[in-house]
């Protein structure tokens, strides 16, 4: 499988505080890949500069081959790569129908978007009972099937997922990784930074751990599973 | 402008079968649509010159507050320096007029025009802060105009004021507020079309979904701060108009009505008419207009009143007047 992602040595910094060092990963096209770490550790600092949200200060970038560090953010999502960012943020004022409308924001091929639409809906068949409702009125799993179906509608190639399971009741972490597979196995490649270690190294195929803003280890997930040190720093038995 | 996907997604409950159809809401709307034009065009016939100076005035203030709509409504930023950007429009077709004798079309854009300019550049630089650093911001600029205008000797008259001479077009002059009148409306139902159709196009979506938050919006591709920044420049254009609008039918123009009151006067007004609506901006305009009209009798009370008005929304009709009523009344409570 080539890389759809691969980003070399990328330095990051926020003012003087450096909060990426040397991180190198590959996604590879098709794939889920996981990215682990404590809190603070720059998981989303790294999803962010993929994003060009935040400023690259060394090391490069590559998407489908093309060198992307000097790109806009809007750039990107019109390239494909789609970040669905952590915590609820959905456009609370807006109906459901609405919010995923400005997923297709981008788009200008009206019926392809039509199609798409119909596809995130059948993804998630509650959002369809709920089109007219105000987002804000969702319940937390809701919301996150909405931000879900809020990214699809920008037809990426490449799915950024922040902490996906944030606030989730098991139980809807189980829907929520449920249709992350499903998505995968539609051909979608996903990058997804999880502090829930468990289920990510269940969905996932290969993970990287970051501690400190550098990449502490990296494996193929079953493997990283049954390691003693992940299991005690991450898995927590 | 206008983008496909409005058109291809279920927009209203009409769209999609099984909701229920509020058919009397549009009748109703008609209704009002029918009794605001026959007011507006049998106005002039059934008052004298002093009610229809202050129709012209309740007028600025509604593209005042249409354009104060944009940034604060839709997009949420807070922007505090509205008056200044009605006064550069005043002062400008003002001098337009006096110096060179435009005719007022020509310096009703150009008035919009400078305004929006400014309004880019405050803007570029402002909006890099957010919430009260933007606002504070954007009030500095707002009193640092309004010196200028009062120092500016040679431009503005300074503390003189500035006699604006009557506005013209070819040999035609408005000489009288009942003259001004057509020129205002049609002007002010120009704003009112021109904000609808940004508010329903891609752009006004992209403002709102800044309002609503920026990590989405960025995350969607909406490129944040030019939406911002275009935000802040159509509102300055709009003051900038409504101050030409203002030079039409008035002869005189003074730095004191440039200041910090004015700008939280029509705040005051789009926040009793209800934030993040036009229907809203235009009805508290009209409504809190002639409110003010009235307090001008007890000056020293003016002040305090429009404070314990703007608490009193704040509190207990945060989304304003109108949606206040239609709660009370309908029972019906919107999504």
């Amino acid at each position: 499988m080539p890389d759809l992602l691969e980003l070399t040595g990328v330095s990051a910094s926020y003012g003087r505080i450096q909060a990426l060092s040397e991180v190198s990963l590959r996604v590879p096209e098709g794939r889920v890949v996981a990215l682990l770490g404590s809190n603070g550790a720059g998981k989303t600092t790294t999803l962010n500069t993929i994003s060009r949200l935040v400023p690259v200060t060394s090391g490069s970038i590559r998407f489908d081959g093309k060198p992307i560090e000097s790109w806009a953010s809007h750039q990107v999502v019109e390239g494909g790569v789609v970040q669905v960012p952590e915590g609820r943020e959905v456009f609370q004022d807006m109906s459901v129908c609405e919010n995923l409308e400005m997923g297709a924001y981008r788009r200008k091929d009206a019926a392809a978007i039509r199609a798409d639409f119909e596809r995130v809906l059948n993804y998630f068949p509650k959002l369809r009972e709920r089109l007219q409702q105000r987002a804000g009125t969702l319940s937390g799993g809701e919301q996150q099937m909405l931000l879900l179906g809020r990214a699809l509608m920008a037809r990426p190639r490449l799915l950024l997922l922040d902490e996906p399971s944030l606030g989730l009741s098991p139980v809807l972490v189980q829907q929520i990784f449920g249709i992350i597979d499903r998505l995968n196995k539609d051909g979608l490649t996903i990058l997804l930074v999880e502090q829930n270690a468990a289920v990510a190294l269940t969905c996932s195929s290969y993970a990287y751990i970051l501690e400190n803003g550098e990449m502490a280890l990296q494996g193929a997930s079953d493997q990283l599973r049954r390691d003693d040190s992940v299991r005690r720093t991450y898995l927590g038995h | 402008m206008r983008d496909k996907t409005a058109a291809v997604l279920p927009r209203s409950e009409a769209d999609l079968p099984g909701l229920s159809a509020r058919s009397s809401v549009p009748l109703g709307r008609v209704a009002l649509l029918a009794l605001a034009v026959a007011t507006l065009a049998l106005l002039p016939f059934a008052v004298t010159g002093y009610v229809l100076y202050i129709a012209n005035l309740l007028l600025v203030f509604v593209v005042l507050c249409l354009g104060l709509h944009l940034v604060i409504g839709e997009s949420g930023q807070f922007a505090l320096a509205h008056a200044a950007f009605y006064g550069i429009g005043i002062y400008t077709s003002g001098l337009a007029g006096n110096a060179f004798g435009w005719p007022f079309p020509l310096s009703m854009l150009l008035a919009g025009l400078v305004a929006g300019a400014v309004g880019v550049v405050i803007g570029a630089v402002a909006l890099r802060m957010r919430d009260i650093y933007l606002a504070l911001a954007t009030f500095a600029f707002g009193e640092a105009m309004q010196w200028v205008f009062l120092n500016w000797d040679q431009v503005t008259g300074g503390p003189n004021g500035l006699r604006i001479s009557p506005a013209r077009l070819g040999a035609f002059e408005i000489l009288s507020d009942r003259q001004a009148y057509p020129v205002v409306v049609v002007m002010t139902v120009l704003m009112l079309l021109l904000t609808i159709l940004i508010s329903r196009s891609r752009l006004g979506r992209s403002f709102r979904a800044v309002r609503e938050s920026e990590v989405a919006a960025m995350a969607m591709g909406i490129p944040v701060r030019r939406a911002k920044i275009t935000a802040f420049g159509l509102s300055a254009f709009f003051a900038g108009v409504a101050g030409s609008m203002f030079a039409t039918f008035s002869t005189y123009i003074h730095p004191d009505s440039l200041g910090f009151q004015t700008t939280i006067l029509v705040l005051t007004m789009i926040v009793v008419g209800g934030l993040g609506s036009i229907a809203g901006a235009v009805g508290g305009a009209i409504v809190f207009g002639l409110i003010s009209e009235f307090l001008r009798q007890t000056p020293s009370y003016q002040e305090i009143i429009y404070g314990l008005i703007l608490i009193g929304f704040m509190m207990y009709a945060p989304r304003g007047l109108f949606a206040f009523i239609r709660d009370k009344v309908g029972g019906g409570t919107r999504g």
